[in-house]
């Protein structure tokens, strides 16, 4: 199968160069400092606070801190860090003298293009099944508390980071180039992204201090539900986490953004399937 | 039917802003190559070699015209299960040991790992790298990777091995060990590519050749077909002695190589009898006479300057 061979080829890149091992060095080292944070004495006192506040118990203080740990500053430093890792994938293989080889191999762009999508994107699911379940068991061992949902954070921060991969992989074949990629993807999410998700709530409150002019709010509302909605789609990891209801605007969330995402790399594809190398 | 048909094609680059800039690399290029033959496509620098090679394996698509594998359209991928390539300046991840780009690459090449991992050990002795499987390719030499290389576009044991400039940068011993290995697959009855700037590559291997210069396709034939037109005819003879050698100097366009191997040029047949009565008359014995074979170098330069005088011509 060519998706394999692709999935052993991006494995093999991504161990080779030494970002991925930077990267998963300092991610093991914010979780060393959690696991000596979280001492038997934070534990007692965590449950305390929470008890006195809400009267609330243990398994609320647990959630509570794992939604912390989804929130949105980390999601957006992981989601960053997983862009520049995997932003070379595209532009080395279009190195002259190496994508003539790729090309006279029997395999179809479309499989080259998607082969390529699917083994990035399995690549970072297995590195948020690690860093979350290595989190999950720390916390859970010290706590007590086993809350399963935390691990539904790896299919929700997968999907996130497969919707922003599609904007990699485009502007991979577009710019041929990593760092080009690394900037316009980045920035694509942040701020793009969430300056449109904010925006959007900003509307949807009923008092309003700055007031934009019909068109402005057209024009941003028109954005917003034409780009992802990966922060929408993260609100959603936290309610799973939290087994809360999940937000009114869930369905458009989700199905809008998985457009997009099919979007671009149908554009990625037909892109690559003009070119001459 | 043709091993490879290729019918009228065309292929213009364009690049620069706004894609304004033209090339027109190919041009109503028309070729059919036979099964197990070694094909030699020559041509200088920029000739269009590499792209003819490229359109037919589907990386670059013509502007023009159509080319067929095995007789189905070079856009479906399927036939390039059979098809290997030596890709000009190929480049591989440096990562990876020779042993693991021939991995790598076998499996895309859509084989299963069982059935070609013999064949790695085989291949890599073939080319002679055994010893540097383990070494890291970012560490090999240009020779090296060149070897490297051919093994790759072996290993999925096609029916056409498609070679652009194999031997660049590869040593003379070396060169003659691939050469050797083209011949062999030929004799495997497979069909061998052989794209070349350097003519003694090609006159050394090729059983047909075709010249390409500018996009256009200038001379296509067999190989002792397009070098056997040549004039000059190479006589062996009873020792000749000076003062004579000088008249021959003298009245004839003779070029002596030794005192009994003498070189004339007859246009036809009545010159060379000329010649033959005039070498009898002074009773010098005729021992053989040859026709010499123009060197497909002569023949390339002669063609190349033909083409330059009619564009001049014609404009
Ligand atoms: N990707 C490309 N874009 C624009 N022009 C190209 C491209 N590739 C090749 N060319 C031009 O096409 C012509 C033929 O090139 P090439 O096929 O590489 O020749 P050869 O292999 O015989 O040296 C050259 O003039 C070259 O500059
Ligand atoms: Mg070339």
């Amino acid at each position: 199968m060519v998706i394999n061979t692709f999935i052993k080829g991006i494995f093999r890149e991504a161990l080779a160069r030494k970002i991925i091992l930077t990267i998963f060095g300092i991610i093991s080292f914010f979780i060393l400092i959690l696991i000596l944070l979280i001492t038997n004495e934070a534990v007692r006192f965590l449950l305390s606070a929470l008890e006195q506040t809400s009267g609330g118990n243990m398994k609320d203080a647990v959630i509570l801190f794992q939604s912390e740990i989804i929130s949105k500053t980390p999601l957006l430093m992981l989601m960053c860090s997983y862009i520049v890792i995997v932003s070379a994938f595209i532009p080395s293989m279009l190195k002259k003298g190496y994508i003539d080889l790729i090309l006279s191999k029997p395999i179809s762009r479309f499989q080259i293009v998607t082969g390529h999508y699917i083994a990035g994107t399995v690549l970072i699911f297995f590195m948020n099944l690690l860093l979350f379940v290595i989190i999950w068991i720390v916390i859970s061992a010290k706590t007590s508390v086993w809350h399963f949902p935390f691990l539904y954070s790896v299919f929700w921060f997968t999907s996130i980071f497969a919707v922003l991969y599609s904007i990699v992989v485009l502007m991979g074949f577009v710019t041929k180039n990593n760092i080009l990629t690394i900037i316009t993807s980045i920035s694509f999410f942040f701020p793009v992204t969430w300056l449109l998700y904010w925006l959007n709530k900003y509307f949807e409150q009923d008092t309003q201090n700055i007031v934009f002019s019909s068109f402005a709010e057209f024009f941003i509302k028109f954005f917003y539900y034409l780009f992802p909605k990966v922060w929408d789609i993260q609100d959603i990891c936290i309610s799973v986490v939290k087994a809360e209801p999940l937000p009114d605007n869930y369905f458009v969330s989700i199905s809008s953004t998985v457009l997009f995402t099919l979007v671009m790399l149908t554009l990625a594809i037909y892109y690559f399937n003009k070119k001459d190398y | 039917m043709a091993l490879i048909e290729i019918n009228k094609l065309t292929k213009e680059y364009s690049s620069g802003i706004f894609k304004r800039r033209k090339v027109l690399a190919l041009s109503d290029v028309s070729l059919n190559i036979e099964a197990g033959n070694i094909f030699g496509l020559l041509g200088p620098n920029g000739a269009g070699k590499t792209t003819l090679v490229k359109v037919l394996l589907g990386i670059a698509f013509p502007t023009k015209g159509a080319a067929k594998i095995f007789g189905k359209n070079v856009k479906n991928h399927r036939i390039k299960k059979q098809i290997g390539y030596l890709p000009e300046n190929h480049r591989y991840p440096g990562y990876l040991n020779g042993e693991e780009v021939l991995n790598y690459f076998g499996l895309l090449s859509g084989m299963k790992y069982k059935d070609f991992k013999d064949r790695i050990d085989e291949l890599l002795s073939l080319v002679g790298l055994e010893k540097w499987k383990k070494m890291k390719i970012g560490k090999y030499s240009k020779g090296m990777m060149q070897r490297l290389g051919l093994a790759q576009s072996i290993i999925n044991n096609p029916e056409i091995v498609f070679l652009d400039e194999p031997t660049d940068g590869v040593d003379p011993i070396g060169r003659k060990e691939i050469r050797d290995i083209l011949l062999d697959l030929k004799n495997k009855g497979k069909t061998v590519f052989l794209n070349s700037h350097l003519l003694s590559e090609i006159e050394l291997v090729c059983d047909r050749v075709a010249i390409l210069n500018k996009g256009f396709m200038i001379k296509e034939g067999n190989i002792n077909d397009i070098t056997a037109v040549s004039d000059r005819y190479s006589f062996l003879t009873s020792d000749i002695g000076d003062d004579f050698i000088n008249k021959l100097l003298l009245n004839y366009n003779a070029v002596i190589r030794s005192k009994n191997n003498i070189i004339f040029e007859a246009e036809n047949i009545e010159k060379l009898n000329l010649i033959i009565d005039y070498l009898r008359k002074e009773n010098i014995f005729i021992h053989g006479i040859n026709r010499e074979k123009d060197t497909l170098e002569n023949m390339f330069i002669n063609l190349i300057e033909q083409q330059k005088q009619q564009h001049l011509n014609g404009n």
